[in-house]
């Protein structure tokens, strides 16, 4: 028997994580009917990512972010990239699990996970970690103390007040001006709006794309638009926009041709709760594998990165500074805030503008927020009757079975009722 | 000369090892349990004390031992296959390594061993349920992707994509995905790789609930597949070590308890 060379525990890592992205991929490619053409850029870059583990950012500055609420325009104005470093592997969710509590969230858990075994195909030079949910904001201090340069953005924890709204503008100033200092770069009028203005046209593609799917019969599946979202977290920005051009050029002559991605009888969905990232993209592919289609959803993963727009006054460096805060601020509908009326209000507008037959709500158990507040959310659903199913999962790939008899049983009675109109 | 036999009936095939007095392995057969494994058993004993040329009456001394052990009646003791494992291990790597740890994957079933400093069982754990992940799984895949079972470590070290996970170690849920991926133009390369890092990983879970201490002996018809002993490796960060003839271990560890036995019950 010739001898054969043993894995180095970060090779190892490696085809663990390839082979979950590759089983993950596999599934999204082959087991829906066909995807648009242009869903192979993501497809192709989720493999070059995460099974051939190639580094896409090799000569810039990388500013890793534990949020979705780190500004992404006052980083790319600095000529960095904004790597979002929210985690969707079981891999590192294991690793993870050594070193937080038991009950912690599985998202949280990975992220610190990926930390412990230093293993990043673009690693971060720098992380910022504002001070969102309990959990990242303690897991940031852990990371620090595994050696990293972690920079704490403090966030408030309500949003209605004057105060907060000063607080956060203050820390996002602070924030401008120390990263400036820490990358030695000068923060320019004309690099921050030009900035402003990529990240806006990437959110008017989304925006357009999600347009599309308001028709009855949808171009895109939602385990797709959860990949072109979540490719926003690590991709060129410009590859990005390019891939999204054509994305929507596709799915506009898909509308035209009246290709629809699911079934005529498939229930609309609007996903809200804990965000799916790639590879746990475990509920949204159970769901459109019992024939229903997410058209919509409300996440950080998504729908929240790219929803609200920033809108200027004076093309100021202070002022864009200040209506970069407050977009993030305002427009943000985490249930870390005290209360969040705004969430509600978003979940039931999305079922009435993209006529959406009902709402899953998934928690990954240890998201305190989210399971907290799922108890209102479902009342709010009710009042408006609005059918809902609430799920809790983690990012284990054993237990499947029972999710999907809910997640059937859930369909088939909106099917019932589509049937009986 | 005076012999010593130990005679393990497995699910998949019953394995045959004759010692002599001085614990050396004087012969071993294998042949297959089939659908009488009392018949086949006392079949296989006598061919073999014919092809050694040993007078049934040197045969002194019969420990039966595996899943269908309390079938073979003529042996003088029977005991668990956990015991005559760990026995066998321990002397058939004498010398070469120090068992600490044994994990072996049988025709239906998989176990995890672990032994004190004496070569004492300290605590074990055996798989539950079903045969998932063990050597009857080998074969439907092999059978799945066309291939021979002794194949498939060779197809193994040729993959050079990302090993394609199976979700279900069970053999009959497998079957559909592993067509599904040969419908999707997955090399057999890779699907194989896959299958081997699948069983790895369920192994291993079984390895850590008895804990892993280096000393790694692996056994079973499945350890003869040396691209799953790469992937176990892999799995595990270790080296591990497989005897000559991984299939009969267990026999061999029955064997030297009849010896044992025998000498036992004969002191003066």
């Amino acid at each position: 028997m010739t001898e054969h060379k043993i894995e180095t525990s970060r090779e190892r890592q490696n085809r663990h994580k390839a082979m979950e992205a590759a089983s993950v991929l596999e599934k999204i490619k082959h087991n829906f009917k066909e995807p648009p053409r242009a869903m192979s850029y993501f497809y192709d870059l989720y493999e070059r990512v995460n099974c051939k583990h190639e580094s896409l950012h090799v000569d810039k500055a990388k500013v890793g972010t534990m949020c979705i609420q780190v500004p992404s325009e006052i980083i790319y104005a600095l000529d960095a990239v904004p790597l979002r470093l929210c985690n969707g592997f079981y891999t590192d969710d294991e690793i993870g699990s050594d070193l937080l509590p038991s009950k912690s969230c599985p998202l949280v858990k990975a992220t610190v996970g990926q930390f412990a075994s230093n293993n990043f195909s673009d690693k971060p030079d720098v992380i910022i970690s504002p001070t969102t949910c309990d959990q990242k904001a303690k897991s940031g201090a852990i990371i620090e103390g595994m050696g990293f340069s972690v920079y704490d953005m403090e966030f408030p924890r309500t949003k209605e007040s004057h105060e907060s709204r000063e607080y956060w503008r203050r820390s996002v100033r602070k924030f401008t001006k120390d990263l400036s200092i820490d990358l030695n770069k000068k923060l320019t009028k004309k690099s921050l709006k030009e900035s402003i203005k990529k990240v806006g046209y990437a959110q008017h593609l989304y925006h357009k794309l999600n347009i599309l799917r308001k028709n009855t019969a949808s171009p895109i599946l939602g385990k797709d638009m959860f990949l072109v979202t979540n490719a926003f977290f690590f991709d060129k920005i410009d590859n990005w926009i390019d891939a999204m051009e054509n994305l929507v050029q596709e799915c506009e002559q898909r509308v035209e041709t009246q290709v629809n991605a699911a079934s005529k009888m498939s229930p609309r969905i609007v996903y809200t709760g804990s965000p799916p990232i790639f590879p746990n993209l475990k509920i949204p592919l159970l769901i459109e594998q019992s024939d229903a289609i997410i058209v919509a959803d409300e996440t950080c993963s998504s729908n929240r990165m790219f929803n609200d727009m920033i809108s200027v006054d004076e093309w100021f460096v202070n002022d864009m500074i200040d209506s970069i805060a407050d977009r993030y601020l305002k427009g943000c509908t985490c249930p870390i805030f005290t209360k969040n009326s705004d969430r509600k209000r978003r979940i039931i507008d999305l079922v009435r503008d993209y006529k959406a037959d009902g709402v899953i709500y998934q928690a990954f158990a240890g998201c305190q927020v989210y399971e907290m507040e799922q108890r209102s959310v479902l009342e709010a659903m009710q009042k408006a009757q609005i059918p809902i199913l609430y799920l809790e999962s983690d990012y284990s790939p054993s237990q499947s079975g029972q999710l999907t008899t809910r997640i059937e049983a859930f369909v088939e009675s909106l099917k019932n009722r589509k049937r009986r109109g | 000369m005076r012999y010593f036999a130990g005679i393990d009936i497995g699910s998949t095939a019953i394995k045959i090892a004759i010692v002599d007095e001085s614990k050396k392995l004087a012969g071993h057969k294998i042949s297959a349990s089939g659908s009488m494994f009392y018949k086949y058993a006392k079949q296989a004993l006598k061919e073999m004390l014919d092809e050694l040329n040993i007078d049934e009456k040197d045969l002194l001394y019969t420990v039966a031992t595996g899943y269908g052990r309390k079938l073979f009646k003529e042996a003088d003791e029977n005991i668990s296959e956990i015991t005559a494992n760990a026995m066998g291990a321990i002397a058939a790597a004498e010398g070469k390594c120090n068992i600490k740890t044994i994990i072996n994957i049988g025709g239906q079933d998989s176990k995890a061993i672990s032994l004190d400093d004496e070569g004492n069982v300290v605590n074990f754990a055996m798989n539950d349920r079903c045969a998932a992940g063990t050597g009857k799984f080998l074969d439907v895949v092999a059978m799945n992707l066309e291939i021979e079972v002794d194949e498939l470590g060779e197809y193994h070290f040729k993959s050079q994509g990302t090993p394609l996970a199976i979700n279900s170690t069970c053999a009959v849920f497998a079957e559909s995905e592993i067509i599904g991926l040969l419908g999707n133009d997955h090399s057999i390369e890779d699907i194989v790789a896959g299958v081997h890092y699948s069983i790895a990983k369920r192994i291993i879970k079984l390895v850590k609930r008895v804990g892993i201490n280096e000393g790694i002996y692996f056994d079973g018809g499945p350890a003869l597949n040396n691209g799953l002993v790469h992937a176990i490796e892999n799995e595990l960060g270790k080296k591990i070590f497989i005897p000559e003839f991984p299939q009969i271990t267990t026999s061999y560890g029955a064997a030297i308890l009849a010896l044992e036995s025998y000498e036992y019950e004969n002191k003066v």
